[in-house]
């Protein structure tokens, strides 16, 4: 199934630019035809890289997320709509089905349009919470553009590359961006995440930053007011299901406007004009979203008995083996970057780690890469280790879950057994044994010698009736 | 049927003694061939499959020994049981009954029969209980020199239902070949020890070496041997006879059990087999004092003998306690104590009371599982009072414990039934040797004639060898006494075939019921399930039950299982009744963690079926409450009154513990609104019946008795179950407006 | 609506950008108390937007943290849109903002109890970091200025806040397997002197027997009488010790069991002239 996807992929590589993983099939919802244009140059680079397009309106009667039980479209963009729901063809439901069965979705906001309930239901679901009566702008009074409205508006943000929060993850999202770069984020709507592992910010509002309702919180602010404010306010945020699809929702859907894809803008604290990283931003937003960027593949497991000299060692993948086996565990990843398979690097502070469980780890350890069967479109890594002393039904397990990178979760199951009666060491080897193995060779011998003695012996004067009695 | 075959050879048999041989030989065989046939039952009324749940293991590992090899069996790592801890099968099991089918097999495909190894499963159990009568009859020969008794204790043992209850066609248990080895083990015995001889005890433990490798119930003998040898050693009957045959027996026996995996160092370890070696002890003792005494003169002997004797006492006892305090000997096993104190199970080890057939035996059960041989049992006791040799002293130590046991355990019935056929035997071929005389006394003796039944038996206890003349004059007293016992043998036999026809055939894997017309009406829940598993989920596809279905899930279903019948893991069957008995939240991460895929509960609400989990919810309890005291509580399983209860009044712990939910999930809908009712417990249920979170119900079976659930995957937008059912209901959200309490940032 | 915006905002623009390089924001009287709730010694500090107070203040269980100021747009009070306090925490950087109660006319108050704070703040090991930002719309230019420090006071009392690290995806630490000790043997030397001792055992009982008048004397005689017999019987048994090395090195069971039997049959077969030959010795009183 991934193979023949991969094949297809190729295939179509050669035709277009570069297409993602899983599909391209796009569906777009806009209001109405009219406003694409304001996106074309973000549309036009989406089709440059082979995604096939098609416009719906949200109350559009031939919109249809599933035909015969599966899904229509690969991916869905949505753009602000002014209406307040979406209508029974983009139900809450519908969109949890289309996540469930490995639809992508992208979903822009904007500042002056309440996001329609079904959305709202939607991140709700995924513990992503909007303003109240989702509508709600973030402004920032120390960071924003100092050019055209947001002067004294204070509501285009500018903001440095998305760097990602930890060292132990890959940088998608500003990789090739100056220190200097910035990023526009007119008019937005910002969103608060939920705990969930799920869920991770591309995009932080400074710590300067809040949200607030620009028609009802014109004055001061109280403290019940506020929605969030500081880092907490999330502009841009990715969730990945644990399929692996994926969803972004961004703040600003002015963002991916072409008024701002190459717009001037100077920042408040002063400087000179700088071009906006938008154009990159919203290509690699989008690659990311649409599985282009950060999907892994598992090419191949192969777990063996790592023992020299044993015959079994050359079977591959066995279903059983011995307590206190050595094994040699190696797996091949491939990472996919816009438009080709690649080996997958782990990154710098990061291990691939490979569990050895049995209700819990017994074994956690780093996989090393092993140059000799890697290649330019696969890794591998490879552990060696010797299997705990205890017996039962073990899992090798990589459990590779990173934000940004879609899940691998490969389980092998094996099958881990006792000692068979005679794979102990025999009884010779032991020292502790002689004593007894001696006390069966003389007590052969003395079974032996005694035999002959009591056939074969010559009457004595007395002794016989003495050595029978003893007996 | 046979009854009446040795009366008739008693009455008109030949004179010739090879006449007598050959007929006895004849009837032997019919009684072996009763014995089988009326074992065969269970295979007329139903078919013929593997009953109940032990054997469905035995059946398995004699298939995987048949198709791997003695050796592959040997070191046989089963991990399809006990997920995820597997079992060293081969290590922890009786093998004898496996070894013995794959021999049969190996044996009949040598002789170009090809025979499926099912069918060699079902009959081994009559065709051992044919063996198990001869035995009976040889057992009983030793005891009297009367030719009838053996005949009629080996009919007794061949239709007596307290040996049937375990031995029906299909009922291919350990138990099935160990009758037959216990009898013939104390053969051998009794007649070591009359002859002294070395090949006769060679011979003993060799077939005690293979009853250690069929049953764990070898304990029986390991314990009783040593008793009868010290019960004849303080009644001064010590021998060199007693010392040849006991020191033969326990060095080769204690060697051929120790070949066993299973059993290894026990013998010289546990308590249990600390007696056979403190006789052996102390038989080398006698046989030390025995030769001094012939050496120095007796008076010095005296005093030499209560020094040494004390000294020998004193350091055993002294070494027994040390080596046990010091964890060399380990002590007496919980299922031991439980033999002594019925009640230290229940409150110790629930997982040994849990079990029906460990409880105490019901009075009742002894008349039915023996019917007339309950009365005549301690008058055969009585007679070999009278004699008292050394081989009946075997009889009355064995009655005396036999009875005690299986007072204490109905399945120790068993153990019983042979002691009591060979008993009773010898009462009514006693009275049936004096009745049938068909000849008159001829010497009148005015003291005979007088109390004929009374005295009798004293004077000729007292001197056995010595038999005075006694008999019956009244020919009417004759056919009076002979015709009511011979009507007593045929409501005998009657009673047999009853029981066994009706109580004791039933496979237990399907269940029997009556139409309104009166035919027979087959419950086949069982079966039906488990070719559902077969059929429609992953080979492995681990399924929770309670213990007792495991054997028939990993048989049947050919599934693995988390427990089975084999409960040599408490923790591990408790972590089931934990998660059995708490809420789907918190039982939710213990399924995971198993890498549990379905669930499988029984449920008799619906036709009746009084063995169903709910009824056994509580053990399940009791069990995980033995481990986890603070999360698992009996007592919140009972109303404030007290009560037990399934219906509206429930607490909520019960009500929201996975038992109670994957029993009634779904079942008021069979019912009009309001009216569904428990049929089992006979309570109404609530109208609105438990909803399922992190379960979802996969199969049901045609009479509701088993019921599958399938275990959920994480949620894939990872939310918690509830809300994604709620979500999926289409209940709107709540904003988590306003939270109480402190506010929680987000942090990376 | 977008329209009048803009347009208002391009009004705005024009205007900011005419004021912009002289006005910001600051504030006077600033004050900040920590008020307990039984006992009386109350904290009280004068705050600056210059300078941050050099001591941290400490925030007990049942205290209440009370900060005043008045707002001061280029000196003059008024009210901004936002008056934040701003705690952090020093380790992980997780900030929270807590708006202040603003009058018209700049004056602003906040009171911050335990029950106000995030669950990381509380169990936080070092002080809390606060600052004062205050800005609005407008040319003015914001005030985020760090003003003190707070140490948060547990009750040892009270149950102490717990907080449990939300799961995050990413490295887990390292696990080894432990193994069991392997069994192990005593020195050897004592082993091979145990070995020498049952080993002498033998020797020892061959020369008691000898002593005792044992010897092989008559194995002519029993050759001569039945050679055959005897030479097959006590080979036999030699064959069947064999045997049982055999089992003991190479052999598994199956391969012995026949090899057993025939040893076993040839053993009684022959055993029976040969015993039989012994007992016709010892009849004869030659034993």
């Amino acid at each position: 199934m991934r193979l023949s996807l991969s094949f297809a992929a190729a295939l179509f590589a050669a035709a277009v630019s570069a297409v993602s993983t899983t599909g391209n099939r796009l569906l777009v919802i806009l209001d109405d035809d009219g406003d694409k244009h304001v996106y074309s140059k973000f549309l036009g680079d989406l089709k440059s890289r082979g995604f096939d397009l098609s416009f719906k309106t949200p109350k559009s009667d031939s919109l249809s997320l599933f035909h015969l039980g599966e899904r229509s479209y690969d991916h869905i963009i949505f753009f602000p709509t002014k209406t307040k729901g979406l209508g029974p063809n983009l139900t809450p439901n519908l969109l949890v089905d289309f996540l469930n069965a490995q639809g992508n979705i992208l979903v822009t906001l904007h500042s002056n349009v309440a996001a329609p309930t079904s959305l709202a239901a939607l991140l709700a679901e995924l513990d992503i919470q909007l303003p109240a009566d989702r509508a709600g702008l973030v402004v920032d009074h120390f960071h924003h553009a100092a050019d055209n409205s947001s002067a004294s508006a204070h509501d285009v943000l500018l903001l440095p590359p998305p760097k990602p929060v930890r060292s132990d993850v890959k940088d998608f999202f500003s990789a090739g961006a100056g220190p200097d770069d910035v990023l526009a984020f007119p008019r937005g709507m910002g969103a608060t995440l939920g705990a969930s592992a799920l869920l991770n910010p591309i995009v932080r509002a400074p710590a300067t930053a809040y949200s607030y309702n620009p028609k009802e919180q014109v004055g001061a602010l109280t403290a019940d007011d506020v929605f969030a404010a500081g880092t907490q306010l999330s502009l841009v945020s990715a969730f990945q299901a644990r399929n692996s699809a994926r969803l972004a929702l961004v703040g600003a859907a002015e963002m991916l406007q072409d008024a701002w894809f190459d717009a001037e803008v100077t920042a408040a604290a002063g400087g000179s004009k700088k071009k906006t990283l938008n154009r990159e931003f919203a290509k690699r937003l989008s690659g990311w979203t649409f599985q282009e960027l950060g999907v892994l593949r598992t090419n191949w497991i192969e777990h063996r008995l790592d023992e020299p000299g044993d015959a079994r060692s050359n079977e591959t993948n066995p279903n059983i083996y011995r307590i206190k086996n050595n094994v040699q565990y190696t797996i091949s990843l491939s990472e996919y970057a816009w438009d080709s398979w690649t080996a997958f690097a782990v990154p710098d502070n990061d291990d691939l780690q490979l569990e050895f469980t049995m209700l819990s780890p017994f074994h956690r350890l780093p996989l090393s890469w092993d140059t000799s069967r890697s290649s330019e479109a696969a890794s591998a890594y490879t552990a060696h280790f010797r299997l705990p002393d205890q017996h039962g039904i073990f899992n090798f397990r990589v459990n590779y879950k990173r934000p940004f990178l879609s899940n691998i979760d490969e389980k092998n199951t094996v099958s881990v057994r006792h000692m068979a009666h005679n794979e102990w060491p025999r009884s010779f080897v032991i020292s502790g044994a002689w004593p007894w193995i001696a006390g069966v060779a003389v007590t052969v011998a003395g079974w032996l010698a005694f035999c002959a003695v009591w056939m074969y012996s010559a009457p004595a004067k007395q002794g016989v009736r003495g050595d029978k009695k003893t007996r | 049927m046979s009854a009446a075959d040795p009366l008739q050879v008693l009455a008109s048999a030949g004179k010739g003694e090879s006449t007598r041989s050959v007929l006895r030989v004849i009837i032997l065989a019919l009684i072996a061939g009763a014995a089988i046939s009326s074992r065969l039952f269970s295979v007329i009324r139903f078919e013929s499959i593997i009953h109940e749940f032990d054997p469905w293991f035995n059946f398995r590992a004699t298939k995987y020994l048949v198709a791997n090899g003695f050796y592959n069996f040997w070191d046989w790592f089963d991990d399809r049981t006990w997920h995820p801890l597997g079992r060293v099968t081969g290590g922890t099991l009786y093998p004898g009954l496996m070894v013995t089918s794959g021999v049969i097999y190996h044996a009949l495909r040598a002789l170009t029969i090809p025979v499926d190894i099912r069918n060699i499963c079902v009959l081994l159990a009559p065709g051992f209980s044919g063996l198990t009568a001869i035995a009976a009859y040889l057992l009983t020969n030793e005891m009297t020199p009367s030719p009838s008794a053996g005949l009629l204790a080996a009919l007794f043992m061949g239709i007596a239902p307290g040996y049937i209850s375990r031995s029906v066609a299909g009922s291919y248990d350990n138990e099935a070949i160990a009758i037959f080895l216990l009898v013939f083990t104390f053969y051998l015995w009794i007649k070591a020890l009359k002859q002294g001889s070395m090949l006769w005890g060679a011979l003993c433990a060799l077939f005690y070496g293979y009853m250690v490798a069929s049953w764990g119930g070898y304990a029986f003998i390991t314990c009783l041997l040593p008793l009868h040898s010290f019960v004849l050693i303080c009644m001064g009957r010590y021998s060199t006879r007693l010392y040849v045959a006991y020191t033969t027996w326990y060095a080769l026996g204690t060697l051929a059990s120790m070949q066993i995996p299973f059993v290894g160092f026990l013998p010289v370890k546990t308590s249990e087999h600390m007696p056979a070696l403190g006789i052996f002890g102390f038989l080398q003792l006698l046989a030390f004092l025995d030769y001094v005494r012939s050496a120095i003169p007796s008076r010095q002997f005296q005093t030499f003998l209560w020094l040494f004797a004390g000294t020998a006492f004193g350091v055993g006892l002294l070494g027994l306690v040390v080596a046990t305090s010091m964890g060399f000997i380990a002590p007496w096993s919980g299922r031991f104590y439980s033999l002594w104190d019925t009640g230290y199970a229940k409150i110790h080890i629930p997982i040994i009371a849990s079990v029906s057939e460990h409880q105490p035996t019901a009075w009742p059960a002894f008349f039915f599982d023996l019917q007339m041989l309950v009365w005549l049992f301690p008058v055969g006791v009585y007679l070999l009072f009278q004699e008292l040799a050394d081989e009946h002293v075997f009889i009355v130590v064995y009655a005396l414990f036999g009875s005690y046991f299986a007072g204490v355990m109905v399945r120790l019935m068993l153990t019983l039934t042979p002691v009591v056929c060979v008993a009773a035997a010898i009462a009514v071929s006693h009275l049936l040797d004096i009745y049938l005389n068909a000849k008159s006394p001829e010497n009148p003796d005015a003291a005979a004639d007088k109390d004929a039944d009374g005295k009798k038996g004293g004077k000729a206890g007292l001197k056995s060898t010595n038999k005075p003349l006694v008999g019956i004059y009244a020919g009417w007293v004759k056919s009076v006494i002979v015709s009511s016992f011979a009507i007593y043998l045929l409501l005998f036999v009657m009673h047999c075939t009853w029981v066994t026809s009706n109580a004791y055939s039933s496979p237990s894997v399907v269940l029997a019921s009556r139409l309104p017309d009166g035919s027979q009406h087959i419950i086949d829940d069982y079966r039906e399930a488990y070719q559902w598993l077969r059929q429609n989920t992953r080979e492995d596809a681990k399924i929770m039950s309670w213990w007792d279905y495991g054997y028939q899930i990993g048989g049947m279903a050919d599934r693995p299982t988390l427990v089975d019948n084999n409960t040599w893991n408490n923790t591990h069957i408790a972590t089931v009744g934990k998660a059995m008995a708490s809420s789907e939240e918190r039982s939710y991460p213990i399924m995971r963690q198993h890498e549990v895929d379905y669930v499988l509960v029984v449920f008799g609400g619906l036709l009746g079926y009084s063995g169903d989990d709910i009824n056994k919810f509580l053990w399940m309890v009791r069990i995980a409450e033995g481990i986890w005291p603070d999360e698992v509580k009996e007592r919140d399983f009972f109303t404030a009154r007290g009560e037990y209860r399934v219906d509206g009044d429930a607490t909520e712990t019960m009500k929201n513990s996975v038992m109670y939910k994957t029993s009634y999930y779904n079942y008021q809908n069979l019912f009009p609104p309001g009216q569904a009712v428990d049929r089992m417990r006979g309570v109404r249920l609530p109208e609105v019946g438990p909803q399922l979170t992190h379960l979802e119900e996969a199969f049901t079976s045609e009479n509701w008795i088993i019921r599958i659930y399938k275990v959920k995957d994480l949620d894939n937008l990872g939310r918690d179950h509830a809300s994604a059912v709620a979500f999926d209901k289409g209940v709107k959200k709540k904003k988590p407006a306003k939270k109480k309490g402190p506010r929680v940032l987000r942090v990376e | 609506m977008r329209l009048t915006r803009s347009i208002a905002s391009a009004l705005l623009l024009f205007s900011a950008g005419v004021a912009q390089a002289a006005s910001a924001w600051s504030f006077d009287d600033g004050s900040l108390q920590v008020v307990a709730k039984k006992s009386g010694d109350n904290v009280k500090e004068k705050l600056n937007s210059k300078t941050p107070l050099a001591n941290p203040v400490t925030l007990g269980s049942l205290d209440t943290l009370k900060l005043g100021l008045t707002a001061k747009d280029n000196g003059n009070g008024k009210r901004p849109h936002q008056a934040f306090l701003v705690l952090q925490e020093q380790d992980s950087g997780l900030e929270a903002p807590f708006p202040m109660m603003v009058k018209e006319n700049g004056k602003a108050v906040l009171q911050i109890t335990h029950k106000d704070l995030p669950m990381q703040f509380l169990v936080a090991k070092k002080p809390l970091k606060a600052s004062i930002v205050l800005a609005s719309f407008g040319a003015s230019q914001g005030l985020n200025a760090p003003a003190f420090e707070v140490k948060i006071g547990i009750d040892p009392n009270a149950p102490a806040p717990t907080y449990e690290k939300p799961l995050r995806y990413g490295k887990q630490p390292e696990i080894h397997h432990i193994f069991r000790p392997d069994p192990k043997s005593p020195p050897k030397v004592v082993s091979l002197f145990f070995t020498l001792l049952v080993v002498a055992a033998l020797p020892a009982l061959l020369i008691g027997w000898a002593i005792l008048g044992g010897n092989v004397k008559h194995l002519s005689t029993a050759l001569s009488r039945a050679p055959l017999s005897h030479a097959t019987f006590f080979g036999s048994i030699v064959a069947m010790e064999f045997v049982f090395f055999l089992y003991y090195t190479t052999w598994n069971l199956f391969q012995v069991l026949p090899v057993m039997a025939a040893v076993a049959a040839v053993t009684v077969l022959s055993g029976t002239k040969a015993l039989g030959e012994v007992q016709a010795r010892r009849l004869a009183g030659d034993r």
